[in-house]
């Protein structure tokens, strides 16, 4: 769950964040705010970064903690679970995709192909509070 | 040849301490500095490219500085930074880590009024309010900051020393089936869900249920 998640990056976001020390970039934030994504846009732009921190984010996100990599493979699987249960609602056709959330996360492709990857896949686990604070404030 | 400069020990323990919002820089002296030493701070928003001074917070002799004006869209991330200088030496730039004024501010407890009849008492909670910069400024409750935002309320029979614990999304409560002409005591708690925050539980309202006519 959510909850879960939340749980499991406060353990280690100042260890995360600590990692990356590129503070002008950002990869969900800017240039365009995540808040400023149109309500019926949220389910679709919910539904891609799931997929992105599944596919691209995590399995990059080795560090020589096992304590922190522990941590991370827990975040993964309480991600994996909740993709699923988007993926349900994308199956639904509840999940529509309109311009603005496809040009969102182009934005976001591009901001993470910025970086070299390793750099790319901390960065993003380290904003995961703003996916969370992001996600918990367009309930 | 060699430039040679004094190079002044870094403050220590740079950290942004916040309350409701209100979203202070502290830091500590540089070690083994006594007084005289002057500090400059400035800041920057996580995602964009510049660090931006603060004017009020340049050669100044305290350790702390309020970035709650400069911090307030909690949509955004921060981190700031602190130099310390003295006759003509100076330190290095120390940063916070990165500061999410959503979670990692602390939250105030509720305020509680109570009134009671022969055989119950009725509590209101209010929550306390985010940060504003002047009384004139439109006050934003954190319960819209937070909207899963619960109390959590107990209440005890002084005579018995029985106490009851309730969980509550309203803020308010009555509690009924109370013996008359005895005192009860209210204490309240505030707690946010996710992300997860709890106040402090505020300070005992004792109150006496009416006497039986």
């Amino acid at each position: 769950s959510v909850a879960e998640i939340r749980a499991g990056f406060a353990a280690i976001k100042a260890n995360i964040q600590a990692r990356d020390p590129i503070r002008t970039h950002s990869i969900l934030s800017h240039p365009r705010s995540l808040h400023k994504v149109k309500s019926s846009d949220r389910c679709c732009i919910t539904h891609h970064l799931f997929d992105f921190y599944v596919d691209k984010v995590f399995k990059h996100c080795k560090t020589e903690d096992s304590y922190v990599n522990r941590k991370i493979s827990s975040i993964a699987n309480s991600f994996l679970s909740v993709r699923r249960k988007l993926g349900q609602c994308h199956e639904q056709n509840q999940c529509m995709c309109g311009q603005e959330s496809t040009e969102k996360f182009k934005q976001i492709l591009a901001n993470y192909e910025g970086l070299n990857v390793t750099s790319a896949a901390m960065k993003s686990l380290g904003e995961l509070d703003i996916l969370l604070d992001w996600m918990e404030k367009s309930r | 040849s060699g430039e040679l400069y004094c190079s002044l020990l870094n403050p220590r323990n740079v950290r942004f301490e916040s309350i409701n919002m209100k979203n202070v820089l502290h830091w500590s002296a540089p070690e083994g500095t006594g007084n005289g030493v002057l500090y400059k701070v400035k800041y920057s928003i996580y995602g964009v490219g510049k660090w931006i001074r603060k004017p009020e917070c340049r050669n100044i002799n305290r350790t702390w500085c309020d970035l709650s004006s400069e911090t307030s869209d909690y949509e955004e991330q921060y981190y700031a930074s602190v130099k310390a200088f003295l006759n003509g030496m100076f330190s290095d730039w120390v940063e916070t880590t990165r500061f999410n004024p959503l979670t990692d501010t602390k939250i105030d407890p509720p305020m509680v009024s109570v009134s009671s009849t022969e055989k119950s008492i009725s509590i209101i909670l209010t929550a306390p309010e985010k940060w504003k910069r002047s009384p004139e400024e439109e006050s934003v409750s954190l319960l819209q900051v937070y909207p899963g935002l619960q109390y959590n309320v107990s209440v005890l029979n002084k005579k018995t020393k029985k106490r009851w614990f309730f969980s509550i999304s309203n803020h308010t409560l009555i509690v009924p089936r109370l013996e008359p002409g005895t005192a009860y005591c209210v204490s309240a708690q505030i707690h946010v869900t996710t992300p997860l925050l709890d106040s402090g539980f505020s300070k005992e309202h004792c109150i006496a249920t009416l006497k039986d006519k």
